[in-house]
């Protein structure tokens, strides 16, 4: 099988030193890339033997860490996860993800977006003293697993944030990530601290200034479906107000078993040793 | 739970806009296709089909509360707008209590003229 | 050690219109809204017009219908009838799916990743049919 040889590609990467007092710019670096080369792997050749001032995030380089998001050719991606060859274009422009304060090049500051994730309480939340001291474990069937399994999924990468049209101007809006992890959490039926939530959620720059643009479950690279969660967040809050919502109390623990299986017989020895 | 009662009632309110506002554009607008269904379709914008409408009291109804569902409906949407603008608080509370004071003003002068053209 | 001040980096209005290369359900709330806000223009001028004028009487309401009946403004009307079908349907959509009705229920993410909305596109798709189809007949009313 022969290899095909690298052709080369243009990066287009948008450069800012807080430090130099100049605005953003784009600098042109040209990488050999072949089959199999994500835009990760570019911009760590860049850095390698190029530019070592670029300055950009990776850490698992699988799609699993969430720290490579950036907007390759005018889309939200992981740059770990997006290889070249799929973009079919000679020439990439990357930039910080929009919508979250750049820091330096690629950088971009994403303590805004984890403030806001724990102001919805993404904890498990209990009325009992179950969690302080635990007895045994929660009840929860698969089928109730189900209804939040897809939003647990969240890396917290920031792109979603980046797709939202209101998150471009309303600086004040919750934004998908955290209104996701905010269903996710009221869907869980191990808690019982949706009412809490709620008071954060149900404001005016909260999750009722999502109009379904569905942006960012589109951009979202671990297919999470933020928007539907949103909806059913929405969902929930309606309820609540019409006072349709069926009070649930949170699953109760599940004792561990009191009968003892017997023990499976130790199988017969199929190489016989020497006596 | 405001905020959600306040969206609920948008779009309960959007509901009830697209039936009533559906109506007058058919009446209005739709005239040459009534005609093929055999509905008499008098030009609806001259004087005399629109004072025949004004001294009916379902259209006078129809009117008021299309009036005050739509105003309900655009300025909730618009302050919605605003707001994700990214105002001040002190702004946003401003707006708010312009756009109440505004459409309580618009409303009762929108239902004022058909109510006094009904009589006439 | 200097403390850096992130620079903002927020989109604005602007990112309402353009953000990336998304697909058309975010068009289709850019559109909502742009509907909206013109048909919320278009009734400050029906309301002054169906209060002020028309209570001056018939010689004034006909002054008005005269001025009015006039091919700019009947292309205005026009549009206005296009996006108040748009507006509606597209919102009676958005009821539907912002309570979950039609989005369909959560379900663990296989590659590759087809979000609830993109699978409800047929939905869509003859919403648009239908708006589309409306427009023709307020088309041949105005023609007519």
């Amino acid at each position: 099988m022969t290899e095909s040889s690298p052709k080369q590609v243009t990066f287009r990467v948008q450069r800012y030193d807080p430090e130099d007092g100049t605005s953003p710019h784009f600098e042109e670096f040209t990488i050999p890339s072949s089959r199999g080369t994500t835009v990760l792997d570019g911009l760590i050749y860049i850095k390698e033997n190029l530019d070592s001032t670029l300055a950009f995030r990776t850490s698992c380089r699988m799609g699993i860490c969430g720290s490579c998001g950036m907007l390759i050719n005018n889309y939200p991606h992981l740059a770990c996860h997006t290889q070249i060859e799929e973009l079919h274009s000679d020439t990439l422009s990357i930039k910080p993800l929009p919508n979250q304060p750049i820091i330096k090049d690629l950088v971009v500051d994403l303590m805004p977006m984890f403030n806001v994730h724990k102001s919805i309480k993404p904890y498990i939340i209990r009325q009992d003293t179950e969690l302080e001291n635990p007895t045994a474990e929660f009840g929860q069937l698969p089928q109730e697993l189900n209804t939040f399994l897809q939003f647990a999924y969240c890396i917290k990468c920031g792109i979603c944030v980046s797709a939202c049209p209101t998150s471009a101007s309303d600086r004040l809006f919750l934004g998908p990530q955290a209104l996701a992890q905010c269903y996710r959490y009221c869907a869980d039926n191990r808690d019982d601290g949706h009412q809490e939530r709620f008071h954060v959620v149900d404001t005016d720059h909260g999750v009722w200034h999502c109009h379904l643009a569905g942006a960012c479950s589109e951009a979202c690279p671990k297919g999470l479906d933020p928007a539907l969660a949103i909806q059913l967040l929405k969902r929930q809050l309606a309820s609540q107000a019409l006072g349709l919502r069926k009070k649930q109390p949170p699953s109760s623990v599940v004792p561990p078993p009191t009968e003892i299986k017997p023990k499976i017989p130790f199988p017969e020895f199929t190489v016989k040793g020497d006596k | 739970m405001r905020t959600t009662r306040l969206h609920l009632l948008h779009m309960f309110s959007g509901a009830v806009i697209a039936v009533l506002l559906g109506i007058h554009m058919v009446i209005l607008h739709l005239d040459a296709v009534l005609g093929f269904f055999g509905i008499d379709a008098t030009e609806p914008t001259s004087w005399g089909a629109m004072m025949e409408r004004a001294s009916q009291g379902i259209w006078v109804g129809i009117y008021i509360a299309l009036l005050a569902f739509v105003l309900y409906h655009a300025f909730y949407g618009l302050r919605g707008i605003i707001l994700e603008l990214s105002p001040s608080v002190r702004t946003g509370r401003i707006i708010t209590r312009v756009f109440i004071i505004v459409g309580i003003i618009t409303l009762i002068w929108g239902a004022y003229v058909p109510i006094a053209l009904l009589s006439s | 050690m200097k403390q850096i001040q992130p620079r903002q980096n927020y989109l604005g209005a602007g990112g309402w219109v353009w953000a990336g290369n998304y697909k058309l359900e975010r068009y289709l709330y850019l559109f909502h809204r742009i509907t909206g806000l013109g048909m919320l223009l278009f009734v400050i001028f029906h309301l002054i017009e169906t209060t002020f004028f028309r209570i001056q009487g018939q010689s004034v309401w006909e002054a008005t219908m005269r001025l009015l009946h006039n091919p700019v403004f009947e292309v205005g009307i026009y549009l206005v009838a296009v996006a108040f079908v748009y507006h509606a349907l597209n919102g009676l959509r958005l009821i539907l799916q912002e309570f979950g009705f039609a989005l369909g229920k959560p379900t663990p993410p296989i590659y590759p990743y087809k979000d609830t909305l993109r699978k409800k596109r047929p939905l869509t798709l003859a919403m648009i049919a239908v708006v589309v189809i409306l427009a023709l007949v307020f088309l041949f009313d105005f023609i007519v």
